[in-house]
């Protein structure tokens, strides 16, 4: 049928355009919300180099430890527990699992651990948990969040004992494990990381340098020239480096940087990737503000972060699945006078951002 | 068993020479669509209206052509009939082209609409007859036209058959 | 699609809810070959998915308007971009395109999403 031909799944973009003095301000409990981040990327106009306290803070991302094969029952080893969790927040996201075909695993920095499983995992493993919100009819995916931190999940509890049992002889769960601590680094993991073959993945950071840019105007949060998406469409046009300049008669593409426009002569986009905690994704945001606070000269910032496609969670414990892509990230476009611009994007399989 | 809706589209062949409508049979017309479905809309067009897309109905003498396809995908054919510029029958070829006057549910409400058409054609057309004579001629052809004539046209036939009832 | 616009300080809190507003698509393609040493330019690579789009949908599919934002001709992978309603009309046909040239060819969508931005990462090829 025709129009069935022109129908795409669902997303959703939400905008909030704040000031970072604003007694409202969330921004703070929205990007430490989103717990899974794999690159982080910063674009600064009319800049050569980063400034270097900037620049120590891009270099200063935490690094993460992939284990390979790891038994998942090792999560809720005792001391893994007492050192780690207990202590602070742990990042841990399942490496290189697709959640829309193999079983996910997070744990998140409240002591939350979340599994995303097919049915039939799920009902091996006999620990209670909700069907997936995107696939009822099939109901063929499934979800269980149990909190370490609960006192039935305490060592020797009801609960953990079942999940033990479950993980340790029901299901033998295993897969390869990206985890971070937090404030701790690798200290608090190191009586795991001990017992299995891993390695340290220190984040990559990249930079270039781009010239003659060009860029809608004026770049102020308060008023945005252009609307979100086509604002998104040039900030994705830049990530990408795809070139803007084309005339609406070109044959291979028509893409064009919103009006009104001015060039940029010169702008340094750096660039994160890894395992990315979000203490250290604010930490940078604060340091944004204090080189303005130095110096007041460059006019905004614009910062992505982009999620993990394949984590079951996007923002907080929200649900997060794949579909199509699996987008779930944040753009920020900070000004010189503390106002901002955020827009948080996800695709089909995803709650609204907080 | 559930009824398969279908859509009937009462197209009207107009071709400079009228004599040779005659050339034309429905097996040609239903070609000439489906070849030109296929170009427009491509394998996926071509798919879609191979499936109980006919010609109903051509009456060779006045042109007018019924065509049925399935009620989903009526848009398809619809869209792809002004590319029609020539029917080809047994070496032939006829240009002509296809003019939609009405899409129905039924093969009854295409008929009563083509009734009413013809009424309306009638009148427009009787102010430009060029003297008494001639109207009258015309009015004697149209009393000469009596119920036994119609229903060898085969009207009455589809009309009446299992698969028009109303919607 | 729809704005909810909730204001608590005027000009400065203000919150927008986009739903399905994008305009358009974007999907990051790999043109796959059987011999390893042929080499197509941009325009043949548009001009390719052009006529896929054209046996599949015909004429009025070949008048679907998408660009070609990026390509690299080593790798033979490029970024499309279309509007969200010929979406499924253009992967469709790039998924049933087989031949170029009278070569074995197969285009693989390695990411689809409304957001350009989200191609500039892969995580599952971290």
């Amino acid at each position: 049928n025709m129009e069935n031909l022109q129908q795409t799944s669902r997303n959703l973009l939400v905008c909030d355009q704040s000031s970072l003095r604003h007694r409202k301000c969330r921004l703070s409990q929205q990007v430490q919300q989103h717990h899974f981040n794999h690159q982080v990327s910063l674009l600064l106009p009319e800049c050569g180099s980063a400034p270097p306290p900037l620049d120590a803070a891009l270099r200063s991302f935490s690094s993460s430890y992939l284990l390979r094969k790891l038994p998942l029952h090792e999560l809720l080893d005792t001391h893994f527990l007492q050192d780690a969790v207990y202590q602070g927040s742990v990042y841990g996201l399942s490496y290189r699992s697709r959640i829309d075909e193999d079983t996910c695993v997070a744990l998140l920095p409240s002591g939350q651990l979340v599994l995303s499983l097919d049915k039939d995992v799920y009902e091996r493993l006999g620990v209670e948990g909700k069907p997936s919100r995107f696939n009822q009819r099939a109901n063929s995916r499934y979800v269980v969040t149990v909190n370490l931190t609960d006192s039935s999940m305490a060592p020797g509890g009801r609960g953990y004992q079942r999940l033990l049992t479950g993980l340790k002889s029901r299901v033998q769960l295993q897969t390869d494990f990206l985890l971070s601590h937090h404030p701790g680094g690798g200290e608090a993991l190191k009586a795991l990381l001990s017992r299995y073959d891993w390695t340290e993945h220190r984040p990559q950071v990249s930079s270039r340098l781009l010239t003659n840019l060009p860029c809608p105007t004026p770049l102020t949060s308060d008023l945005p020239s252009c609307d979100p998406h086509s604002f998104l469409e040039w900030l994705g046009a830049v990530e990408a480096e795809v070139s803007c300049d084309n005339e609406s008669t070109s044959f291979l593409s028509t893409l064009v940087c919103p009006e009104p426009r001015a060039v940029l002569s010169r702008a340094l986009r750096v660039r994160v990737s890894g395992l990315l905690l979000p203490q250290d994704v604010y930490r940078l945001i604060e340091e944004l503000r204090r080189c303005w606070d130095g110096r007041g000269t460059a006019s905004w910032a614009a910062l992505t972060v982009q999620g993990f496609a394949d984590s079951p969670v996007s923002w907080g414990s929200r649900e997060h699945g794949f579909l199509k892509g699996g987008e779930n990230f944040y753009s920020l476009l900070l000004c010189s006078d503390h106002s901002y611009w955020l827009c948080m994007g996800t695709g089909a399989h995803d709650g609204c951002p907080p | 068993m559930v009824r398969q809706k279908s859509r009937y589209l009462l197209c009207e062949l107009n071709v400079s020479d009228r004599s040779r409508l005659l050339l034309l049979d429905d097996r040609a017309v239903r070609e000439a669509v489906r070849a030109t479905v296929a170009r427009i809309h491509g394998d996926y067009g071509a798919a879609l209206c191979s499936l109980r897309f006919s010609v109903k109905y051509l009456n060779a003498h006045t042109g007018i052509v019924f065509l049925r396809c399935p009620k989903n995908c009526y848009r398809l054919i619809w869209s792809a009939l002004p590319f029609i510029t020539s029917v080809e029958n047994q070496g032939q070829k006829v240009p002509c082209f296809l003019n939609c006057l009405h899409v129905g549910g039924t093969i009854r409400t295409c008929q009563k609409f083509l009734i009413r058409y013809n009424t309306q054609q009638l009148h427009r057309m009787l102010p430009q007859c060029k003297s008494e004579e001639e109207k009258l001629q015309v009015r004697k052809a149209i009393l000469n036209c009596s119920l036994i004539k119609r229903n060898e046209g085969g009207f009455e036939d589809e009309a009446e058959s299992g698969e028009d009832d109303e919607e | 699609m729809r704005a909810v616009g909730g204001e608590q300080e005027p000009a400065a809190f203000e919150r927008t809810v986009l739903r399905n507003a994008s305009p358009y698509h974007y999907l990051k393609v790999y043109l796959q070959l059987e011999s390893a040493t042929t080499r197509l330019c941009a325009v043949e690579l548009k001009q390719l998915i052009v006529s896929g789009l054209s046996s599949l949908f015909g004429e009025v599919g070949a008048a679907l308007p998408f660009d070609l934002l990026k390509y690299d001709e080593e790798a033979l992978t490029g970024i499309l971009r279309v509007h969200s309603r010929g979406l499924v009309k253009l992967w469709s046909s790039l998924t049933l395109l087989g031949s170029y040239q009278n070569e074995a060819c197969a285009f693989r969508v390695l990411q689809v999403s409304p957001f350009l931005l989200a191609l500039s990462g892969n995580s599952r090829d971290l």
